[in-house]
């Protein structure tokens, strides 16, 4: 990637990219830094006079969040940290986005259909997205590793995982 | 107890079979993780964390301890046998590992490689066994005004996370830092930011934030790469090979033990770390050796300093995490949070309170590296295939274990939930280039940051010259000075090195 990327043209356009992300997340963070402040200041203010309250840090950290994200807002805005010449442009893999949606998918589905059930659909899927294309290995894999997991945990370490209907 | 009583109470919690055998498990899974090219020292012990929450606690930070100083032994292994550092700190190793391997001289390189990261383990070992107790009665004298300093102290290890972006780096510690401001206030108890949702009363819980942080982005990162079967090579290396000669003893003394003093030294000071202590060491073995122009060609020396280095660091590092609180890098960081898991408070008092137990840790420390090298000798060709194990079967497993070591936390989904938004986060911040330490040391330190500063300000009625006048709190404020401005200059001077290498 490194050397793929060495000419100086490829940094001045990862320089760019990197730019326009800083511009995004400086707005972002800044419009989320701005929502902190607001709850920040509707924060009861129970404290003996010229001592700290349960606001004094939530103030200093809306300080520091604003003036830093309007600092990454103003850097992206100039043409990005043009000495961060490490800096690679991060590109999530193309099987990155099915394997979120996967997963958050999995995460919802698992007080419904318990562990053992929504474990086996979701290593299945996500082995599949890793490459492996031997169904039989897939097969057995996804139903072993979770069983034992399930096993493990709640009879070796009393975790109460969901069981589901079936359990 | 007197001390002695303690330090015989220790040992006898640390030769507990229970405790001998989660050691060597630990640095089993430690070498195997270290060896994974992608895999972090941290992300392991992460994994692992809540399979500790049932042990007893002598057990489960054996098993810790084990992985700490296995991965450092296994990031170096994966470095020389695949010129790919499985751990930053394995980095310098490569340069003369590598090409001894190229050479043929594999098993005389790993051989080596043990050798030195032993004797570097050691030593540390005798520091924090010599150090330790002394540091801790020190730490007891210390007042709200000294605790805060201390922690800001510790929070300058994001300097050398920040070096690439002083704003994003910090940005990421002041996002930690409104993490942690979510829930109770330490002082008095005020919701902050729960919107009347009492799961969010006892705020977030550290541990859920870190499997999301650091293991999704790699399970994600980990999708687009090859399977690692089709990359490792496992070659033959008879047992024989890996013992060095007499000549090579003889060659590693002096790099040995500049590696030792220099990693045990750098590992104390929050920010400096493995990756800089080996490539001290490196770079002052090249200047006191009379083959200097051997470096990078296969020379012994450059294997023996960064590996007693790398390894040294981890002994350094324990000593501010048990006497003072504060991590010496990311790992004991996420340390500190398993001690805290267990009710054990890192601190001065740890050893008061829990004296038994912080002699079974150092103790623990000292089986770890001696299990390290026995494992690492007897069983590296095993060890080799086993870091060669699908990726494909592998990250799914990881992927359901992040679920279950959420979950398990209080039996809540609503943990899960908090760990995959984390894990959405961290994408967002590596999409971002910012820096994810930072928020870890945040999130680590920053109640204590809150609750110490308060107490101080309380106390001095709002007059912020009590951090100045307290000798310990001047003291801490001027080495954070101190520790900003060498972080800057010595990841810039390493960067250098690294870019001429």
């Amino acid at each position: 990637m490194r050397a793929f990327l060495s000419s100086d043209e490829s940094w001045t356009s990862i320089i760019h990219m990197m730019a326009r992300r800083n511009v995004l997340a400086g707005v972002v963070l800044l419009a989320i830094g701005l929502g902190y402040g607001v709850l920040t200041a509707g924060l009861p203010d129970r404290s003996l006079p010229g001592t700290p309250g349960p606001a004094f840090l939530p103030w200093l950290i809306t300080a520091g969040w604003l003036a830093l994200s309007t600092a990454l807002l103003i850097q992206g805005l100039l043409g990005g940290d043009k000495k961060s010449k490490d800096a690679i442009g991060y590109c999530m893999p193309a099987q990155g986005w099915p394997a979120l949606v996967g997963f958050a998918a999995y995460l919802l589905l698992l007080p419904t259909l318990g562990f053992i059930v929504a474990s086996i659909l979701f290593f299945a899927g996500l082995t599949w997205l890793y490459g492996e294309r031997n169904k039989l290995l897939t097969s057995l894999t996804a139903t072993i590793i979770p069983i034992v997991l399930f096993y493990l945990f709640t009879a070796g370490f009393q975790v109460l995982l969901p069981r589901g209907p079936w359990g | 107890m007197g001390v002695t009583g303690d330090v015989l109470q220790g040992f006898l919690q640390a030769i507990q079979p229970s405790s001998l055998m989660a050691t060597a498990v630990g640095c089993l899974l430690g070498i195997v993780v270290g060896m994974i090219p992608g895999m972090t020292i941290s992300s392991g012990i992460i994994i692992l964390l809540p399979l500790t929450f049932v042990l007893d606690p002598n057990i489960s930070i054996a098993l810790l301890l084990g992985l700490y100083v296995g991965g450092m032994l296994g990031g170096s292994f994966s470095a020389i046998l695949l010129n790919i550092p499985g751990t930053p700190s394995a980095a310098a190793t490569a340069l003369d590992g590598h090409p001894l391997v190229a050479r043929g001289e594999t098993g005389r390189a790993l051989g080596v490689a043990m050798l030195a990261s032993f004797a570097g383990g050691l030593f540390s070992c005798l520091c924090l066994f010599l150090i330790s107790p002394s540091l801790a009665d020190l730490a007891l004298n210390f007042q709200a005004p000294d605790l805060f300093s201390l922690m800001f102290l510790g929070l300058t290890i994001i300097c050398s996370f920040a070096a690439q972006s002083w704003i994003k780096g910090l940005l990421s510690a002041v996002i930690g830092l409104a993490i942690v401001s979510i829930g109770q206030d330490p002082v008095m108890g005020t919701a902050r930011f729960t919107f009347d949702d009492t799961n969010l009363l006892s705020g977030i819980h550290f541990l859920t934030a870190l499997i999301g942080l650091f293991a999704i982005p790699q399970l994600i990162g980990n999708l687009g790469k090859k399977t690692i079967d089709s990359t490792v090579r496992t070659p033959s290396i008879p047992f024989k090979s890996l013992l060095p000669t007499l000549p090579d003893l003889r060659r590693m003394r002096l790099p040995v033990t500049i590696g030792s003093i220099a990693g045990s030294f750098l590992g104390m000071l929050p920010g400096a770390g493995g990756p800089i202590a080996a490539f001290i060491s490196y770079d002052y073995a090249r200047k006191t050796a009379q083959n200097s122009n051997e470096f990078g060609k296969g020379a012994i020396e450059g294997i023996a300093a960064p590996e007693s280095a790398n390894n040294a660091v981890t002994g350094g590092a324990l000593i501010p995490m048990m006497t003072l609180g504060i991590p010496g890098d990311p790992v004991t960081a996420v340390l500190i949070g398993a001690l805290l898991i267990h009710g054990l408070a890192p601190g001065p008092l740890l050893f008061i309170e829990h004296a038994d137990f912080a002699y079974g840790v150092i103790f623990s420390f000292f089986w770890a590296n001696i299990f390290n090298l026995i494992i690492a000798l007897a069983g590296l060709r095993l060890l080799v295939k086993l870091a060669a194990a699908p990726r494909t079967i592998l990250m799914p497993a990881i992927a359901i274990l992040c679920v279950i070591g959420s979950y398990a936390l209080r039996n809540s989904f609503f943990d899960v939930y908090v760990m995959f938004c984390f894990g959405l986060l961290g994408l967002a911040m590596k999409w971002l280039d910012m820096p994810v330490v930072p928020l870890l040391l945040a999130l680590v330190l920053g109640q204590q940051l809150e609750e110490n500063l308060r107490i101080a300000l309380t106390g001095s009625q709002g007059d912020i010259s009590v951090f100045f006048t307290s000798p310990f709190s001047a003291l801490f404020l001027s080495l954070s000075i101190v520790s900003v401005i060498w972080s800057i200059q010595s990841t810039s001077g390493m960067k250098n090195k690294e870019a001429k290498t």
